[in-house]
């Protein structure tokens, strides 16, 4: 099919696209950066540039999450709700100190993905319905243990969210952290293979004999503990725990990102380094909007444009 | 494909009893952190009922005649059904549904209440319910203003009177509703603009952060600021307007973009205490100190007004969300057969430096 289309194409747009699919979204963010360094006042300082990597790191850690996900031809719905979970469990919890809350935190973002785990890979739920199961009920269960927003006193976890190594911010270590962790687990590891040959073919790979619902599982925990951590940084960072809006619509932020970056929803590619650009290209396009004052709904408009340009550019690709 | 499992469907009750198990043991063993302010909360049921802004001589008012009501006397056995429009999830809603039932209970009326979790459509069938239930009154608080007619009617048709707070409903009062009680959010936002002018001497860039687009409130409180502004205080220039949703989270990130791009901004203007206390959170986070950059803001929640005391925030203009006593002293009045005015305007107090400390306890 992919070849079919390249033969018939003209040459040098087919190129193009090719060229697009892989590196417009770090073209995208070179663009915005300079266009930025011209016309907006302030831009060119470490304080931006630390400001808006740090809002932009919760956003980076699910969508490595979501990026895993769809890489197995699946999608995880549920993250801004196990954001949710995360952020209002870490308030009920944070009375035993700040590792044991983390630790009860993990519990429930792991029992979260076992169960959108369970659902795809054991039950055969497809997987937009069964995570679309735990958006909703998560959310619930958050504002049942924690029925409104609560200050956070705790220093260790003031510290997560504000603290710095050199004037790097905690947050912005972990992120990328996390990101070269996810790209080495992608590229270099069985579990990485196997998760890309699921996203291929899946009857492939379980005629091959592969793990395939072990593997799937384990993507979906590994999702669900990403959306748990951003949650603990978020609120970490406002030093409130606020289950009622807290990663609203996080989930589709986390798809555009991975989606912008190059990943098709296709499966069995997984571009990490692109995940991470597509969430900075749609932070700093947010940020350019707000810092000119213009109206919020040019922002979604904006988004919308390089979401289609970005699926344009993916057009007539096959899954390799 | 795949053959269906019979295990999954046994295991429907099963996934209930956990779920249940699953909040039962996250409730019990819990423990968050020792809350400071939880033992005040509690002790400050001296709470600031409302006060009515005196009627302009004039306005309309309303008799069960005109109406068309039965008299009755709320003391002697009267039911009154309330219908809640979100979840009880924020201070605002959580004061408002408790102040009914305070007065209620103080003046031994039954109170039926539903929530209609920000579902239209759920609050409608709502108070058809407390309707089949037989209530004698009604107390709504619209989560819309449109849409009303079936339920009106309802209500008509039963001859049940229905007062609304907190947003008003777009029908005739004294025929299809009695009378309205809220706030005049023009005017919080004209005296959030006094506060602000106070506070940053009339001179300088300001920036608004905006409530939800597409609402009543965040449209109103903007129009009395920029209204206010403009009239008194030329010298003050809204540089920046952007939505921070009335929640913490977006009035923290918004806020942070703000003092990078504009470092000469001097006043922030909230239209939520939320999104105030989000801008408080950002000032910190860049290394500010309280009062580098005035901070107004709307609502009067107790985390709020404590950010006056600790002089980061320099007014918070209340919205007062106890409807209850002056709910019952309209319903009481007008099923007597005296008249009530139409439209009842609540007067809000406000909080600043000077008597924030004193009036901490009237927070909600």
């Amino acid at each position: 099919m992919a070849e079919a289309t390249l033969h018939t194409a003209p040459l040098d747009k087919a190129r193009l696209l090719q060229w697009l699919q892989t590196y417009g979204v770090y073209a995208g963010v070179a663009l915005l950066l300079v266009v930025n360094t011209v016309i907006t006042p302030h831009f060119l300082s470490a304080e931006n540039f630390r400001t808006q990597a740090v809002q932009v790191a919760p956003v980076i850690i699910v969508a490595l999450g979501m990026a895993l996900v769809i890489g197995t031809e699946g999608v995880d719905l549920s993250v801004g709700a196990v954001m949710a979970l995360a952020a209002s469990v870490t308030a009920l919890y944070l009375g035993y100190g700040l590792l044991p809350a983390l630790l009860v935190v993990a519990l429930f973002a792991a029992g979260a993905g076992l169960a959108n785990g369970a659902l795809v890979a054991l039950v055969g739920v497809q997987p937009i319905v069964a995570t679309l199961a735990l958006m909703v009920g998560g959310r619930g269960l958050a504002l049942v243990l924690l029925p409104q927003l609560k200050d956070l006193h705790n220093p260790g976890l003031a510290s997560l969210g504000s603290g710095d190594i050199a004037g790097i911010p905690y947050l912005i270590l972990i992120a990328a952290a996390l990101a070269l962790l996810i790209a080495f687990v992608v590229r270099r590891t069985t579990f990485g293979r196997r998760l890309l040959a699921i996203g291929d073919s899946r009857p492939a790979a379980q005629l091959a004999g592969l793990p395939v619902r072990r593997v799937l599982i384990v993507v979906y925990v590994l999702s669900a503990l990403l959306a748990a951590v951003a949650g603990v940084l978020a609120t970490a960072r406002l030093q409130a725990s606020d289950p009622t809006s807290l990663g609203n619509l996080m989930e589709l932020s986390a798809i555009t990102a991975v989606v912008v970056g190059g990943t098709p929803l296709s499966g069995g590619r997984v571009n990490i380094g692109g995940t991470v650009a597509g969430a900075v290209l749609i932070q700093l396009l947010t940020a350019t909007l707000i810092k000119h004052d213009l109206p919020p709904s040019w922002t979604q408009i904006a988004q919308a444009i390089v979401i289609v340009c970005a699926v344009y550019a993916a057009r007539g690709r096959g899954k390799r | 494909m795949r053959r269906t499992h019979r295990p999954h469907l046994l295991a429907r009750p099963a996934l209930v009893v956990v779920a249940a198990a699953v909040v039962l043991a996250a409730s019990g063993c819990a423990k968050s952190e020792d809350d400071v302010s939880d033992s005040d909360k509690s002790s400050s049921a001296a709470e600031a009922g409302q006060k009515v802004v005196t009627p302009k001589p004039g306005s309309k008012s309303c008799t069960i005649e005109a109406y068309g009501g039965r008299k009755l006397d709320l003391k002697k056995g009267a039911t009154v059904g309330f219908s809640q429009s979100e979840k009880e999830a924020n201070p605002f809603r959580i004061a408002e549904t408790k102040s009914l039932k305070d007065e209620a209970s103080r003046r031994g009326v039954k109170l039926l209440t539903a929530n209609a979790q920000s579902q239209f459509s759920k609050q409608i069938s709502d108070v058809q319910d407390l309707l089949a239930k037989g209530v004698d009154l009604l107390v709504i608080a619209p989560l819309n203003s449109d849409g009303w007619d079936p339920a009106l009617k309802a209500a008509a048709a039963k001859k049940v009177p229905v007062i609304t707070i907190d947003r008003k409903i777009n029908a005739t009062a004294c025929k299809d509703y009695v009378s309205f009680i809220a706030s005049d959010f023009v005017e919080q936002g004209r005296r959030a603009a006094d506060q602000m002018i106070k506070a940053t001497g009339g001179k300088g860039e300001v920036a608004i952060l905006l409530g939800s687009a597409g609402n009543n409130v965040t449209t109103e409180r903007t129009k009395g600021f920029k209204e206010a502004i403009a009239k008194k205080a030329p010298g003050l220039k809204v540089v920046f307007q952007q939505t921070g949703d009335f929640t913490r989270e977006k009035g923290q990130q918004v806020t942070e973009q703000l003092i990078q791009s504009k470092p000469g901004i001097k006043g922030i203007y909230a239209e939520n205490d939320e999104m105030g206390l989000g801008a408080v959170a950002a000032l910190k986070g860049a290394g500010k100190k309280a009062g580098d950059i005035k901070i107004v803001t709307v609502d009067g929640t107790r985390s709020a007004v404590q950010g006056v005391v600790d002089g980061w925030i320099s007014g918070v203009i209340e919205s007062n969300p106890r409807f209850g006593p002056l709910a019952f002293q309209t319903l009481d009045t007008f099923t007597k057969g005296e008249k009530v005015p139409q439209d009842i305007i609540i007067q809000d107090s406000a909080y600043t430096p000077d008597n924030a400390q004193q009036d901490l306890g009237k927070a909600y």
